[in-house]
């Protein structure tokens, strides 16, 4: 071979090894792509972030739509970091969104608390469950649900993000959540 | 508490939230010029966020600092207002570097060392096979949030045009 045909065989390499690093990368970024849509998706919608933290495994949101104080607040976590589980059973993320609202009347907070309690016994793990949830410093009952999310329905390859579906999907919790709150306070 | 309501700060007043309020924007006005935020770094002095410019063929990424100076007190708020830093560094890479270029851009770094950027300046630096250009602005971060389309529009204003600028410095960075 040529010193040229050489070089271009190295060039090669490093361009292929350049696509398999870049695929391990963004799959590690996936969680944090999906906290940074779910902020541009939220914030679009009229919420304000107040609240962003995380413990290395999962990551925690807070919103407050300012003029009727309802919040909103979520927590993400990645199920398939790893490229081998991605690759096998597809870019899946563990979500639990959560709806809450201010609350005066005490008899509501109570009755919150009683559901707090009941809603230790649930299995909060298992996707679809509502629990009940009372923050008693701020005055806020929240109803939270689990789900198991497919990446790949809101990411494209090469980091495109489908932002009305995740609205679309996000707006739709939240409206059950909030629909199933308001029967629980008998507002 | 049962769930992850714990991990929240409690009781704080929406001006201890100014900060996240202006990340929240940020996102959405990166998300707007193509640019998903794709990490995150935050903690009770500054947050960083890390976006992939799409479809641009210099930037490889953007990182953004926010830094929030003053108006965490009511005091400061009432006499100073909310100021905070918003460091943007942009990033070139270089899928292949000869070594020769690696070797020029070090002696550039030492050149760099001793530099001491003002607000306001352009700073390049070279790591390996990518080069930064960095800049920090000092903002007002009311005049950034809670304004709707006024704020929105402000904030994208102010990005784009530090993005631009920076760019406009790496571009004889970039190899083809």
């Amino acid at each position: 071979m040529s010193a040229e045909e050489l070089e271009k065989v190295f060039v090669s390499l490093v361009d292929a090894s350049w696509k398999k690093y870049n695929e391990r990368q963004q799959n590690t970024h996936m969680d944090e792509l999906l906290l940074g849509s779910v902020i541009a998706s939220t914030v679009e919608q009229g919420y304000s972030l107040i609240d962003l933290n995380s413990d290395g495994v999962n990551h925690f949101l807070r919103f407050e739509h300012l003029p009727s104080k309802t919040r909103l607040i979520f927590q993400l976590t990645n199920q398939s970091e790893d490229l081998v589980t991605a690759k096998v059973i597809g870019r899946q993320a563990r979500v639990v969104i959560g709806y809450g609202q201010m609350v005066q009347n005490p008899g509501a907070i109570w009755q919150a608390l009683k559901s707090e309690f009941k809603s230790g016994f649930l299995d909060a793990a298992e996707p679809g469950v509502i629990t009940c949830d009372a923050d008693l410093a701020s005055g806020y009952i929240y109803v939270q649900v689990p789900l198991i999310i497919d990446l790949d329905t809101y990411f494209s390859a090469g980091y495109e993000v489908n932002y009305p579906l995740l609205q679309q999907h996000i707006g739709a919790t939240v409206h059950s959540l909030s629909k199933y709150l308001r029967g629980r306070l008998g507002a | 508490m049962l769930s992850f309501l714990n991990q929240f700060k409690h009781g704080q007043e929406m001006r201890e939230s100014k900060d996240e309020i202006l990340v929240g924007e940020l996102v959405r006005a990166m998300a707007r010029l193509k640019s998903p935020a794709i990490g995150f770094v935050a903690n009770s002095g500054a947050q960083m966020v890390r976006f992939k410019p799409l479809g641009d063929p210099i930037l490889h990424s953007i990182v953004i600092i926010v830094d929030r100076k003053t108006g965490g007190s009511m005091i400061q708020q009432a006499v100073i207002g909310s100021k905070a830093t918003i460091q943007v560094q942009a990033e070139v890479k270089n899928y292949l570097s000869d070594p020769d270029d690696l070797v020029a851009m070090y002696r550039t770094d030492l050149a760099n060392i001793f530099k001491m950027p003002m607000l306001g300046d352009v700073k390049l630096d070279h790591q390996m096979n990518s080069v930064f250009a960095t800049k920090r602005v000092m903002i007002d971060i009311d005049d950034y949030i809670l304004k709707g389309e006024e704020s929105i529009g402000r904030m994208t204003q102010l990005i784009t045009a530090i993005v631009g600028e920076l760019k406009q410095k790496l571009t004889q960075y970039k190899k083809s």
